[in-house]
């Protein structure tokens, strides 16, 4: 903790500069959100909305929402990442507590096998992955998208063992004199100590599943089940593109992962004061 | 004391069980599609037809392309800026952000935003802001009498600045993987710092960052990985050009894939990228145990 | 009651992740699955579709439409295809035309032609017969629904503005010349030009349309890249309109702006690229300036007058189930059954109906009565570049800086000269082109 004022002012300094930095984009997409199409990319380049407090100043995300359905693709969207990431948060804890604490046969191994799922970029993948799902008959359903995260996470299961690596030993030689079985000093030892873990992998699983195109893309044709990275390839065809409202969808698409960033900060905030070493 | 000898506190199959779900997802979810598309860089596939198998003719075709060796080099540029700016820059944030300032939750969200802005997005915008003759910092250095150079389209800058966008984007990521490595240090041996009188400075570097190593270390091999998948904002901001200049492993893979439907040509150029970025980790892992606490 | 709440919100989730819910189809319809990539046109197709299955109560159309983005349609398809699988009825491009009929993935066309008497009362043979050089095939394999060319677009106020007359079908490329010369002005005296008269952005659009209007080929009969003496001489005159005569400017200049919104903004008073941009122009244009359109002029080698051109086209699963529902269906969205003003302004529908009526020439929009030149394209002898791999060797989409592309981008932005650049492409395509034309 930082005590000295001016110590306290340079980093306020240092933290809107960044933040300014890192957000300004976002900005103007949301002004963007509030102009017609054709003063988008008029020149000199405007920064002030045309539309902004004037009438037909919500078109065009009236139009987004009611024409171009987005407010089922948000929900699809948010269906397929909240299951996957909730899946994470508790299989990868479990994996890595194996990992981390115990010894097998073969740990080695299926531990590079992990590693390795998560150096692959998924073009790589991609195609051989679409045919396993056409014979599992999974093409056309949120299957594809939900279970394979929904039962391994390698990215998870990577940090948590870094987390528990962290935690002092000398809580878990108390749990164990204690008499506690494995997964009682899983879940009630360790897993506490890494609520921020917990929240982090969430926003990183949610994200990751929220903003993933290709997969959505190749293994759902069905307009129903569209999510919004999908929606937001229908503001442009070959011929011709709409950048009104891709911006505007565009803004529509991040704020979920703003709610949701935000809902799981609480949990990062919460320093883990309590659950020390008993005596 | 010591209570040297091995306490069984769990049973043979509880690794096992801990791992299952983990295993079938593995299995049956990844490494079927991995071991295909390794096989599949051995034929030659355009999808509408069999694949045909060809042996080793398409790693001969791409080690005698002297393109591949500029995308090669490329991969390795970009991996090299990606990695030293996303660490540095995330670790700084994470520090910054580690303070129970007021609003420093909204601060948190907004150095967070574009992790979470699509890559669309972000390319239209830099390209508006580095664009020339009309682009902002070309505005700007006009003022002051400076021509700009061409960030995007100079076959010498473009990829150093493809990289510095994707940093950009990247940066609050890595800012919140180091900030709950932060969060789950011992409070304890932190405060019998204090108490001891070391200043902040000390704290940092005595306990602090050796504390945070593994953290480190977890950071550290992910940003490696992240660094051979920067397709979305290259094919945003420049698809491969001019000439190659921000080509890399992974666009030729989906260029070969996706727009020549050479699906077999594509996956031995995976394979090449995966065998780089493996070799990466492999001396990763191996140098890990002098400065970060081994996994055993 | 948090708990319960959460459990809650989770059973929810999960009950939608799972639920699909299909109507099934009634025992007496048929089902005709309709596959396009323009998700602009969403809202036409449903009311095509509405306007059909009224009149056939007995069959049901699916409309799926997944975006050419990243590859998806034509991945999709082509796994379809292998799995003989296809939509009976699917939208594809000249591009894929040669390679899916030499395997046998459209299905063939003669039989279901020969019972139709009236087609080509209907629709104009010579598109048909267009098509299927493209396909290279010796039976027809595809209805094309939208011609799409390359012209000459021209902002009328600039050329008032310096006197000069517009535009016309016998300007030669001298003509276009000196007018681009004229129309090249820095109009605030501070040394940098704030008009050019032209802009050539060096895709293929651009780039073929004065090889063709000088009845240049590139590929010879062999199947090699060999641009003939009159392509050539189209190369060096629209690349030396930028690094010659810089009556253009360099396409790195101008990377701040989407190639196509220099003309809307004023920045260029010429402009070539395909009848699309008829569409977006008048969306961005407005009122704004008056502009026109006309024939890329013919080339001083030019013999004959030729238009680049290629169609979209519709085609048949070769495994279709109900072959003559399809076909009716096909030529139905194909022109039959659509008007006007469903078919996007700039692009040429096959069907005469359409293209003879009034509402073509739409005189409520720019640019008013040069429609007129759309409606002569019909006859039109169009000719391409097509092979197979096309879009490998002239670098198009993700690979659009790669290619016959990237050659004229590293000569247009003064990285290369003619001859190295022309040089190193020739190899590079002829690789590929030696590859699947063995």
């Amino acid at each position: 903790m930082v005590k000295k004022k001016s110590s306290r002012y340079v980093i306020l300094v240092l933290i809107i500069l960044a933040s300014f930095v890192s957000v300004f984009p976002f900005l103007w997409m949301v002004s963007t959100s509030f102009m017609s199409e054709d003063v988008i990319f008029a020149l000199p380049v405007r920064i002030f909305p045309n539309k902004l407090f004037k009438a037909g100043m919500w078109d065009n995300y009236k139009t987004v929402i009611s024409k171009y359905s987005f407010g089922l693709y948000t929900w699809n969207s948010f269906v397929i990442s909240f299951l996957a990431a909730l899946g994470q948060i508790f299989v990868c804890p479990m994996a890595s507590f194996a990992f981390a604490k115990m010894r097998f046969r073969g740990r080695r191994w299926i531990y590079a096998l992990l590693l390795m799922t998560l150096m692959i970029p998924v073009q790589v993948i991609i195609i051989p992955e679409y045919y396993l799902m056409m014979k599992l008959g999974w093409i056309n359903s949120f299957l594809p998208l939900i279970v394979p995260s929904f039962l391994s996470g390698a990215l998870g299961t990577f940090m948590f063992i870094s987390v528990f690596e962290a935690i002092p030993s000398a809580m878990f030689d108390a749990a164990v004199i204690d008499g506690a079985s494995a997964y009682k000093i899983l879940w009630r030892v360790y897993f506490p100590q890494a609520t921020a873990s917990v929240a982090t992998l969430f926003i990183i699983a949610f994200m990751n599943n929220w903003n993933d195109l290709l997969r959505p893309l190749l293994y759902l044709n069905k307009a129903r089940l569209y999510t919004v990275t999908i929606g937001l390839t229908r503001f442009q065809s070959e011929y011709t593109s709409s950048w009104a409202l891709l911006l505007t969808a565009s803004v529509l698409s991040i704020l979920p992962l703003i709610i949701v960033y935000i809902f799981c900060q609480r949990y990062i905030i919460e320093n883990q004061m309590s659950a020390g070493v008993k005596g | 004391m010591a209570q040297k000898q091995k306490y069984k506190w769990h049973s043979w199959a509880t690794p096992w069980i801990l791992l299952f779900p983990t295993l079938v997802g593995l299995f049956v979810f990844r490494l079927i599609p991995i071991v295909s598309s390794f096989v599949l860089s051995f034929s030659d596939w355009n999808l509408i037809r069999d694949p045909v198998f060809n042996g080793f003719q398409n790693y001969r075709e791409l080690f005698s392309d002297p393109d591949f060796w500029k995308i090669f080099g490329n991969t390795l540029k970009i991996t090299l800026g990606y990695v030293a700016g996303s660490m540095v820059f995330g670790l700084l944030l994470a520090l910054l952000v580690n303070n129970k300032i007021k609003g420093m939750n909204f601060f948190r969200a907004a150095i967070y935003m574009p992790v979470i802005t699509s890559s669309v997005a972000v390319g239209i915008v830099w390209l508006r802001i580095l664009g020339p003759k009309y682009g902002i910092v070309d505005f700007i250095l006009k003022k002051i009498g400076v021509t700009a150079p061409y960030w995007l389209q100079d076959t010498n800058l473009a990829l150093w600045t493809v990289t510095f966008v994707q940093v950009w984007k990247m940066a609050g990521y890595y800012m919140i993987l180091f900030l709950a490595g932060l969060q789950s240090i011992n409070k304890d041996v932190l405060e019998a710092s204090v108490v001891d009188g070391a200043t902040p400075v000390q704290r940092l570097f005595r306990v602090t960052l050796p504390m945070l190593s593994p953290t480190t270390f977890f950071v550290f091999t992910v940003a490696i990985m992240d660094a051979f998948k920067n397709f979305e904002l290259i094919y945003a901001m420049t698809k491969g050009g001019p000439q190659n200049a921000t080509n890399t492993l992974v666009y030729s893979v989906y260029v070969n894939a996706f727009s020549y439907f050479r699906v077999g040509y594509a996956e031995t150029i995976a394979w090449v990228l995966m065998a780089v970025v493996g070799g990466l980790t492999i001396v990763n892992f191996y140098v890990k145990k002098y400065w970060a606490q081994p996994l055993d | 009651m948090k708990k319960l709440f959460v459990i809650l919100i989770i059973a929810l989730v999960a009950f939608s992740a799972f639920a699909t819910g299909e109507k099934e189809a009634s025992s007496e319809q048929i089902t005709l699955e309709w596959w396009t990539w323009d998700a602009t046109m969403a809202d036409t197709n449903n009311a095509i579709i509405a306007a059909y299955e009224a009149e056939h109560p007995n069959v049901k159309i699916n409309n799926t439409i997944i975006t050419t983005d990243g590859g998806a349609y034509a991945t999709q398809l082509a796994i379809m295809a292998q799995q003989k699988n296809l939509p009976d009825v699917f939208t594809i491009s000249s591009g894929n035309l040669e390679d899916w009929a030499e395997i046998g993935y459209l299905r063939d066309l003669d039989d279901l032609i020969a019972k139709d008497k009236n087609i080509f009362n209907m629709f104009y043979k010579g598109m048909f017969d267009a098509v299927k050089e493209v396909a290279k095939t010796d039976y027809y394999c595809a209805i094309p629904f939208a011609y799409v060319s390359c012209d000459l677009f021209y902002n009328k106020d600039m050329f008032d503005a310096a006197g000069l007359e517009y535009p016309n079908e016998n300007w030669t490329w001298d003509d276009f010349l000196k007018a681009a010369k004229a129309l090249t002005i820095d109009k605030n005296g501070d040394g940098e030009i704030d008009q050019w008269g032209y802009y050539g952005y060096g895709r293929y659009a651009e780039v073929q349309a004065w090889v063709i209007a000088n009845n240049g080929t590139l590929i010879n009969d062999k199947m090699r890249f060999a641009p003939d003496a009159k392509a050539l001489e189209a190369f060096h005159f629209f690349t030396d309109l930028v690094i010659k005569y810089e009556v253009a400017p360099m396409p790195k200049d101008m990377s701040a702006m989407k190639y196509n919104n220099l003309f809307p903004n004023e920045v260029c008073a010429m402009f070539v690229d395909g009848g699309w941009q008829v569409n977006d122009f008048r969306t961005k244009i407005g009122d704004k300036f008056r502009w026109g359109v006309t024939r890329v002029p013919n080339g001083p080698s030019a013999t004959e007058t030729w238009t680049f051109g290629w169609p979209d086209s519709y085609v048949l699963s070769p495994t279709t189930k109900y072959p003559d529902q399809a076909w009716d269906f096909a030529k139905y969205v194909a022109g039959a059954g659509i008007s006007a003003d469903q078919v996007m302004g700039g692009k040429l529908s096959a069907y005469k109906a359409i293209v003879e009526s009034p509402e073509f020439v739409d005189m409520t929009q720019q640019p008013y009565g040069d429609m007129e030149l759309f409606r002569e394209h019909a006859n039109d002898k169009f000719v391409t570049t097509y092979t197979k791999s096309w879009s490998e060797w002239v670098g198009y989409g993700a690979s659009e800086t790669m290619g016959l592309n990237g050659a004229i981008d590293s000569i247009l932005n003064k990285e290369a000269t003619f001859d190295e650049a022309m040089a190193k492409a020739k190899d590079g395509i002829n690789k590929i082109l030696s590859r699947v034309y063995p």
